[in-house]
C-alpha cells in the first residue's frame, strides 16, 4: 500500500535500493543492529569502523546542545572506533552480506600506518564487501597517528589512500574531516591516491556545555572532559558547505559523493542529493529516534518526486549546485520591502524590537494599534520576517531597485514554511 | 462573569492547526516505541505512525496512514471522544498533558484536502462477486472502502437523499462540518463504490432481490427508532424526539426554528448535541435535565464543557413526569430523584434524547436479534442469514463513529472469506 517510486541509484559502479544509509558509527556495529536497520528499509551501511587498534572507551561519552526546550540540535560524542575484536567485526559483515545479498555493506576503515591499511584493505577483500570507506576524519583519537590529524595532512591521505587502491579492486571512498579550511586539499589529495569516492561530514570539534557543577566540559569523566565530535541539525548548514565547495572544484566536479551531517528527515535528505551526493548517511537522528526514520525519509521522498513528476533520483541530483555562486556575482542593484499582513499579525512587537536592536530601526512601533509600520530606512534584510511567529504574517512585498541601476527580471521566493 | 460563545448552528466549534502550529504539537509527541495511543484507537488509524510522519516532515505520508487505516479520519478527527480512546493513552499523560492526536489528524487530513492528494486508489481489475451494502453511515462507507481497495464492485443503499448516516443527520455541524463528511465520503466514490439514494431495503426493495444481485451483503442500518417517554402528554406538538429533530435541523441547514424555549431531556451526547443544535440555532433559553447525575451521564466531559461554554444550563437529579399543555406543549413537569421535589417549567419546544432503538430489522430478513432488537453476529460480524453482514450501531448499541468504522472493516474481511470460501466449494 502506499505510494511506491524507484529509489534505487548508482554508487560508483554498485546499484543501491536506496540512498540512505547508515554511518559509521554505534548505530551499525554487530549483527543484530545492521539487521534491524537492514529490516526497516536502510539501503546499506558503513559499517562501525574497524582498526587494528581497538578502541578502548570512556563512559559516559555523549552531550547535546539544546535551544528553548528543542533538545538534541547537536549532539557530541567522545566515541572512538570499534571496541570490537577486529575479526569479530569483519565476521559480522561477511555474514550480514550473506544474509541480506540486497543491502550494501561498506566497511570503514582506519590504520594507524601503511602497513595497517594494506592488512585492513586485504581483509575487506577477503569478505568481499561491497565499498570501503576510510576514516580520515575521527576528531578523538587517543593517537595522533589517526582520525582527523591524518585527514588534515593531504599527504598521508594520498599515501593511505594508495595504499588502499593498490590492494583491493573494491572501490574505496575517503571521508572527510570538517576540521579543516579547504577541503577540497585532503580530498584531491585521495583521489590521487587511488579513491574513487568521497564522504563528508565527519564531526566537528567541539565543547557543547561547559558544566557548573564540576568545572568542566560535558560530558563529565570523573571531575574531567575533552574537546571531542559535534554532528546532527546542527551541523547540517557546515555539511553543506563542504560538499557544495568541493563538488563545484573543478578537480572535483564529478566525484561520487556521499553526504553526511545532521539528515533526519526526507527534506534533508533530499537537500543533499540537490547539492549532488549520489549517497547519503545518518547517524545522529537515529541514534535519538531509531532506525524507523528510514520510513519517512524514503515516503517523504516519494511522495515529492510524485508532486514534481520524477520518475527517479538521477532527474534531479545536483539541479542545487549550479544555483550557489560566489558572493560576489550576486545581484545587488535591488531591495526587496517587507510586506506586512496587519489581519495575521498577532502583534507581539518581536519584528520591532530585532529590527531596531539588531536592523536598521525602520520598523516604527503604533502603540495603539499593536502593529507595526515600516518607515523609509528599511534595507530589506527581513531579520524581521524570520523573527516573526506567524507564519505568512511578513513577506517579501516590494523590489526597490537602487538608484541608477540596471532594472532586470528577478526571481522571488514565494513560500516560506 | 463568565464569557459565553456565541455562535451559528454552521460555524466550526473550534480552529484547527497551521503547518507551524502542528509541528509544534507533533514535537512534543515522545515518538513511543509501541505507541499506546496507536492501540487505544478501535479504527486502528495508528496516531503514532501518522504523528511520526507530521514529526519528520512527510504531511503527505500522514495522511496516507490515516486514509489507508481509516477512511474516516476527517470525520473521526472531529467527533472521536478521545479524551477515552488516544489521548487517554498517550504516555506523554504522564509528563504533563496528552498529545493533541485528534487535532493533528484533523491537520492531516486538510492537508490533505488541500494538497489536492488522492491517497487511495482502487486496483483496475474488478473481483467477480459484487457486493452491496445497507445504510451509508460509518459502518457501511468503512466496509465499502475496504472492500473496494481490494478490488469489489460496492454499492450501497441509502433511504435517505445523502450519504454519512449520523455524520450528515445528526451530529451538530459545528462539531463536525458538512464539508468534512463530503471530503470523506468523496474518497469513498473516489474508490468507485457507487450510491443509491431515497431507498430503503424492506420497503422499496427487498433484500432477497438484493440477493439475486450481490454475492453478499452488509447490514449497517444504525439505531433510527425514535424513543419517547410513555408520559401524559408526548403526543403534544412541540415535543419530539432527537434523531428527528437532528435531522430536521441538519437538512434545513440551520434556518430552522426551534423555538424561544427549549428543554432538552437526557444526558447523552444525543442530548448534547441536540441542545447545541436548539442554542446554535437561536433559541434564547436551552436547559438540559438529566435523571441522575453528572458522574452517572454518558455524554463526555468535552460535551458538557462544550455545552456550559455557550451558556446551556443542566440540571440533574429529575426526571420528565409530565407534558403540559393544550393545542401544543406549554410547560414541563418534572419529579426529582429524592422523591419530594418537584419542578414545573415553561417551554416551547421539548427534545427527548433518551436513547435510540433498532427500527424493526426482522422486517428486512429472518435474523436473529436480541432482546433489544440488536442483529446478532459472531466475530467476523456474520449474521444467522447466509451470506449477510452486520455492524456498526444495529449490532453494537448506541457506540461511536470510530467502533462503527473498525466494525466495517471487521466485516469487510469477513465477507472476503466468505466469498473465497463460496468461490472454493
Ligand atoms: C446526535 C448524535 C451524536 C453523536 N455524536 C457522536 C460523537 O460525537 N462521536 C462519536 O464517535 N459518535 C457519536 N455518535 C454515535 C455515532 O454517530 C454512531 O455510533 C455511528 O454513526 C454509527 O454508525 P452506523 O454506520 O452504524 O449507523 P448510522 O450512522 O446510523 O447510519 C445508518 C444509515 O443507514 C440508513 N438506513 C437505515 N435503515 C436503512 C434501510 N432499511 N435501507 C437503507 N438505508 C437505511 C440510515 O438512513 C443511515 O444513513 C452520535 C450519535 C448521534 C445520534
Ligand atoms: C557516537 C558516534 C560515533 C561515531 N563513530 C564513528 C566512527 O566510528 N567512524 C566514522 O567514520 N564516523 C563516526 N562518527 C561520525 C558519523 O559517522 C557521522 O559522520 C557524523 O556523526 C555526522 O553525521 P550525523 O549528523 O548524521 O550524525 C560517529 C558519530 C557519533 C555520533
Ligand atoms: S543507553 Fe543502554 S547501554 Fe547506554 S547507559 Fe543506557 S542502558 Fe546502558
Ligand atoms: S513579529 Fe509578526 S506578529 Fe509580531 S508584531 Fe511583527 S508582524 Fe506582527
Ligand atoms: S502515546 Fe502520545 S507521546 Fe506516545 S507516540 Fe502516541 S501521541 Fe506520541
Amino acid at each position: 500500500m502506499g505510494i511506491k517510486k524507484d529509489l534505487s541509484i548508482d554508487f560508483l559502479g554498485v546499484r543501491c535500493e536506496n540512498p540512505f544509509f547508515l554511518s559509521s558509527s554505534p548505530v551499525g556495529s554487530n549483527y543484530e543492529m545492521v539487521a534491524k536497520a537492514f529490516e526497516s528499509g536502510w539501503g546499506g551501511v558503513y559499517y562501525k569502523t574497524i582498526g587494528i587498534f581497538v578502541a578502548d572507551e570512556c563512559s559516559p561519552r555523549f552531550d547535546h546542545v539544546k535551544k528553548e526546550g528543542m533538545p538534541w540540535l547537536g549532539f557530541k560524542n567522545m566515541e572512538q572506533i570499534s571496541d570490537k575484536p577486529t575479526e569479530v567485526n569483519f565476521d559480522n559483515m561477511y555474514k550480514l552480506k550473506k544474509a541480506y545479498p540486497e543491502k550494501i555493506m561498506v566497511a570503514s576503515i582506519m590504520g594507524s600506518n601503511e602497513q595497517e591499511w594494506r592488512q585492513l584493505a586485504k581483509m575487506c577483500d577477503e569478505v568481499g564487501v561491497d565499498l570501503i570507506e576510510g576514516n580520515f576524519s575521527c576528531p578523538q583519537m587517543t593517537s595522533h597517528a589517526m582520525g582527523s590529524d591524518v585527514g588534515t595532512n593531504p599527504d598521508l591521505v594520498r599515501a593511505y589512500s594508495k595504499a588502499v587502491a593498490e590492494t583491493t579492486k573494491i572501490p574505496f571512498i575517503a571521508k572527510m574531516t570538517p576540521n579543516i579550511t579547504d577541503m577540497c586539499i585532503p580530498a584531491i589529495a585521495a583521489m590521487e591516491g587511488g579513491a574513487k569516492g568521497i564522504s563528508a561530514i565527519n564531526t566537528v570539534k567541539s565543547i557543547t556545555n561547559i558544566d557548573l557543577e564540576n568545572m568542566t566540559a560535558m560530558p563529565v569523566v570523573n571531575g574531567k572532559s575533552s574537546i571531542s565530535g559535534y554532528s546532527g541539525a546542527a551541523v547540517k548548514p557546515i555539511a553543506l558547505r563542504f560538499i557544495a565547495q568541493m563538488l563545484q572544484h573543478e578537480k572535483l566536479r564529478n566525484v561520487p559523493m556521499s553526504g553526511i551531517g545532521g539528515i533526519e528527515t526526507w527534506r534533508d535528505s533530499l537537500e543533499f542529493l540537490l547539492l549532488g551526493c549520489r549517497n547519503l548517511q545518518v547517524t545522529t537522528s537515529v541514534m535519538q529516534y531509531g532506525y524507523r526514520i528510514v520510513e519517512d525519509m524514503s515516503n517523504g521522498l516519494m511522495h515529492w518526486m510524485d508532486e514534481r513528476g520524477y520518475d527517479k533520483l538521477d532527474d534531479f541530483v545536483g539541479k542545487a549546485l549550479d544555483n550557489i555562486i560566489p558572493a560576489e556575482d550576486l545581484n545587488r542593484d535591488f531591495k526587496i520591502l517587507p510586506d506586512f499582513d496587519n489581519e495575521k499579525c498577532v502583534g507581539c512587537g518581536r519584528c520591532y524590537v530585532s529590527c531596531f536592536d539588531a536592523g536598521h530601526q525602520a520598523i516604527d512601533w503604533n502603540a495603539d494599534k499593536r502593529r507595526p509600520e515600516l518607515n523609509e530606512k528599511c534595507v530589506g534584510c527581513h531579520l524581521c520576517l524570520n523573527v516573526c511567529p506567524v507564519a505568512d504574517c511578513i513577506m517579501p512585498g516590494e523590489v526597490k531597485w537602487k538608484d541608477g541601476r540596471q532594472q532586470t527580471d528577478i526571481i522571488l521566493k514565494k513560500n516560506y514554511e | 462573569m463568565s464569557k459565553v460563545i456565541k455562535s451559528t448552528f454552521i460555524s466550526e466549534a473550534v480552529e484547527g492547526f497551521t503547518p507551524r502550529t502542528a509541528m509544534e504539537e507533533a514535537s512534543r509527541c515522545l515518538l513511543c516505541h509501541d505507541a499506546p495511543c496507536s492501540k487505544g484507537c478501535p479504527a486502528g488509524t495508528d496516531p503514532g505512525k501518522f504523528i511520526r510522519s507530521i514529526r519528520f516532515r512527510n504531511v503527505k505520508g500522514a495522511a496516507e496512514t490515516i486514509r489507508e487505516n481509516n477512511i474516516l479520519g476527517g470525520s473521526c478527527a472531529r467527533v472521536c471522544p478521545y479524551d477515552r480512546l488516544c489521548e487517554e493513552a498517550c504516555s506523554r499523560c504522564g509528563i504533563d498533558r496528552p498529545i493533541e492526536i485528534g487535532k493533528l489528524q484533523r491537520f492531516a487530513i486538510e492537508q490533505e484536502e488541500a494538497l489536492n492528494m488522492t491517497v487511495l486508489k482502487a486496483p483496475e481489475v474488478k473481483k467477480e462477486a459484487k457486493v452491496a451494502c445497507v445504510g451509508s453511515g460509518p459502518a457501511s462507507l468503512a466496509c465499502a472502502a475496504k472492500l473496494a481497495m481490494e478490488g469489489y464492485e460496492v454499492t450501497i443503499y441509502e433511504a435517505e437523499e445523502k450519504a454519512g448516516g449520523v455524520l450528515t443527520y445528526g451530529i451538530a455541524p459545528a462539531r463536525l462540518p458538512q464539508h468534512v463528511v463530503d471530503h470523506d465520503i468523496e474518497t469513498v466514490k473516489n474508490l468507485g463504490v457507487k450510491f443509491v439514494f431515497n431507498t430503503r431495503v424492506g420497503k422499496d426493495i427487498t433484500l432477497e432481490k438484493l440477493q439475486e444481485d450481490y454475492a453478499a451483503i452488509f447490514v449497517g442500518a444504525g439505531l433510527w427508532l425514535e424513543k419517547l417517554p410513555e408520559i401524559p402528554g408526548v403526543e403534544l406538538p412541540g415535543v419530539m424526539a432527537a434523531a428527528d429533530f437532528l435531522k430536521k435541523a441538519r437538512k434545513s441547514e440551520g434556518t430552522y426554528n426551534p423555538g424561544r424555549r427549549v428543554i432538552v431531556i437526557g444526558g447523552g451526547n444525543v442530548a448534547m448535541d441536540s441542545a447545541v443544535s436548539a442554542k446554535l440555532l437561536g433559541a434564547e433559553k436551552v436547559d438540559i435535565y438529566y435523571r441522575r447525575t453528572i458522574e452517572e451521564a454518558p455524554a463526555d466531559m468535552a460535551e458538557f464543557q462544550y455545552v456550559l461554554s455557550l451558556g446551556i444550563s443542566i440540571t440533574t437529579n429529575f426526571a420528565p413526569a409530565e407534558v403540559l399543555g393544550t393545542d401544543k406543549v406549554e410547560a414541563m413537569k418534572f419529579k426529582g430523584r429524592d422523591g419530594e421535589s418537584e419542578a414545573k417549567v415553561a417551554v416551547d419546544t421539548v427534545i427527548f434524547a433518551i436513547g435510540q432503538g433498532a427500527e424493526d430489522m426482522g422486517s428486512i430478513a429472518p435474523f436473529a436479534l436480541n432482546e433489544k432488537g440488536l442483529i446478532v453476529v459472531d466475530y467476523s460480524c456474520k449474521t444467522s442469514v447466509d451470506g449477510i453482514f452486520a455492524g456498526g450501531d444495529v449490532t453494537l448499541g448506541g457506540k461511536t463513529v470510530v467502533e462503527a468504522v473498525a466494525s466495517g472493516k471487521i466485516a469487510a474481511v469477513g465477507m472476503m472469506n466468505y466469498l473465497a470460501q463460496k468461490e472454493v466449494n
